[in-house]
């Protein structure tokens, strides 16, 4: 399909169509020029410690089996047998050596490999060349900081070229002390009836929302929402290739709505400085978007979370709580519990987010409200490119700068019929 | 359990549910000790240990517990304290996602009440399905099963602990924005 992206998007005006949240030809385009493209977060790498250790997620709409062979390398494949097209594995983790699909029996090593057809020799007559008829794998597979991604495009650039600046970003949550972080068991699932969009420009830089958004939560005692404070500093971030991090000021480093997490990064500040530079003098990496729908925080949470596509108007979201693993147990325990009372399903900030997106997912169903573009001119020409950081940052914490470099992105993967066409960013 | 006690629980259970149904919340957090834990887990899809759909590479380190665990992420992990934040937070008029309110329906069933420890406690258990009506059209069911210890305070039964496991994996509603 041939689609006019420049009528729907127009970032220099700061005007979006609403066509793009809700009609399907936009969709279909979006899985294969998005999803089927980009890298993609599939998993954190202590999710599947131990040779044998898999998980089921998606890339897209795409049923993905990832998985530690039992030399302890990890890969990405369809979860889907070759042969009639079912759903390999229908758990969504444990431990094997092999998988066995359960229509007619074919089973596939933890490294993808075909290793077993019955009726092979009395019914095929030996005559099936099982080495091509493995598992269908990533075309590019890396990881960064233990945070494993996957491409489905053999041409798309390394992942370090993709992250870009970004990668600094990344590291400012999952990279502030020694060994990294750790994902806490259990996983967060649920469906939400919206365009995965709108999550993501939402953590991709929305201070805006929060100081009303989510009033209640902070009036009643389970966040203190840096992104809502008057004090100064901080801003919108985009490090590029539609990468979005929205910034508090330096001074709102401690943030959490518990004391024992206060006083753990307190305890911390040194060391994560040490670490990270100078950077964080300047500002708090507080929320983002790693272009196009992983996202992550820190502050009432310490959360990151993928908004799956399941069609224009619906997403599953898959969403885990992590920890500096060097931090001592009790403080990961408050981090779980506060994590989960502000972000997922009964988190009380996050459950008033979804009614908003599914709303403005719902309304564009109109033929007449779809002709009307979204107001995206907050802060439209108060950014400015800050070599310091690294990212075309706006003058004030409340801009819609970073989700116009987002929809550019969008725009030009969208248009692009290769990576060269869309790269540099 | 003597038939007593069996229609006490009953009728406190019964109770409970008429007052989140017609939103008395402050009402129905006196229900509750002021130690109390309410805890609802997640699920997960896990092959178990017998399947054949895998080889298990290492059976004796399997875990084959598909309900997460007391330190995993749960839905709901509570103390008195923070449920209380959760009423006061619906009482501000900005809570969203409760404004317009949740029409909703709890139907308490499968009552069973045990023995435990002390003479001043039980153990009950039992199943739910929780209604829910919200805006135009939207409608959720939440279905699964609880267990409460309950405990007499100077005459009152209170919930001491509460345990609710929903039989979905992944949530089909939205969010989680009413009490069980």
């Amino acid at each position: 399909m041939v689609l006019d992206v420049k009528s729907l998007v127009d970032a220099d005006a700061g005007l979006i169509s609403r066509r793009i949240f809700i009609e399907d030809d936009i969709y279909q385009a979006e899985l294969e020029r998005i999803f089927a493209r980009c890298w993609l977060f599939l998993c954190h790498e202590t999710q599947i410690p131990e040779p044998g250790d898999f998980i089921t997620t998606y890339m897209g709409e795409d049923s993905v089996l990832v998985m530690r062979d039992s030399s302890g390398k990890i890969g990405a494949f369809l979860n889907v047998c070759p042969h009639r097209g079912n759903r390999l594995c229908r758990a969504d983790n444990g431990n094997a050596s092999a998988f066995i699909c359960a229509y007619h029996g074919w089973a596939f090593g933890n490294n993808g490999n075909l290793q077993g057809v019955p009726n092979l020799q009395d019914a095929y007559y030996n005559d099936l060349d099982r080495s091509k008829w493995g598992l269908v794998p990533v075309a590019q597979l890396d990881t960064y900081k233990g945070l494993v991604f996957a491409t489905f495009d053999k041409d798309a650039p390394s992942l370090m070229h993709y992250l870009g600046e970004m990668a600094w970003y990344l590291d400012s949550f999952f990279d502030r002390r020694e060994g990294g972080v750790e994902v806490i068991g259990g996983v967060h699932r649920w469906i939400i009836p919206c365009n995965w969009k709108l999550p993501a420009e939402n953590f991709g830089g929305d201070a805006y929302h929060v100081a009303w958004n989510h009033l209640s939560a902070l009036t009643s005692g389970f966040t203190q929402a840096p992104a809502a404070r008057q004090t100064p500093g901080g801003g919108t971030l985009s490090p590029g290739n539609g990468h979005c991090i929205l910034a508090v000021g330096a001074e709102d480093y401690s943030s959490a709505p518990t004391q024992i997490i206060q006083e753990y990064e307190e305890s911390i500040r040194a060391e994560t400085l040490s670490r990270l530079g100078p950077r964080l003098e300047k500002i708090t990496p507080n929320v983002g978007t790693l272009f196009p729908h992983m996202s992550f925080l820190r502050g009432s949470s310490r959360s990151f979370r993928v908004w799956h596509p399941k069609g224009p108007d619906k997403i599953e979201v898959i969403s885990c709580q992590f920890v500096d693993r060097a931090a001592p147990q009790e403080v990961k325990d408050a981090l779980r519990v506060t994590g989960l009372r502000a972000f997922g399903p009964s988190g009380v900030l996050e459950q008033d987010d979804m009614d908003n997106w599914e709303e403005c997912t719902r309304t564009n169903r109109g033929a007449v409200t779809r002709r009307y573009a979204l107001n995206y001119q907050m802060g439209l020409g108060h950014d400015r490119f800050d070599e310091e950081l690294g990212a075309w940052a706006s003058d004030f914490k409340l801009s819609d700068s970073n989700p116009r470099y987002f929809y550019q992105r969008w725009a030009s993967l969208m248009q692009a019929d290769s990576w060269e066409q869309v790269w540099p960013g | 359990m003597n038939d007593g006690t069996l229609r006490e629980v009953e009728q406190f259970l019964y109770r409970e549910a008429r007052l989140l149904d017609s939103r008395r919340f402050s009402e129905w957090l006196d229900l509750f000790s002021e130690d109390v834990r309410y805890w609802m887990p997640t699920r997960s899809n896990r092959y178990p240990v017998n399947s054949k759909a895998i080889s298990i590479l290492d059976a004796s380190q399997y875990e084959e517990e598909e309900v997460s665990g007391e330190d995993e992420l749960a839905f709901m992990e509570e103390t008195k304290e923070t449920l209380e934040g959760r009423v006061a937070r619906l009482d501000t008029g900005m809570a969203w996602a409760e404004d317009p309110p949740s029409r909703t329906r709890h139907i308490i069933t499968n009552i069973e009440v045990e023995a435990e420890g002390s003479r001043d406690q039980m153990r009950v258990y039992s199943n739910f399905v929780m209604y829910r009506n919200r805006g135009e059209v939207d409608q959720d069911f939440y279905v699964g099963s609880r267990e409460d210890i309950l405990r007499r305070e100077g005459g009152q039964l209170r919930i001491s602990s509460r345990k609710i496991v929903l039989d979905q994996n992944v949530l089909l509603a939205k969010n989680i924005s009413n009490f069980f």
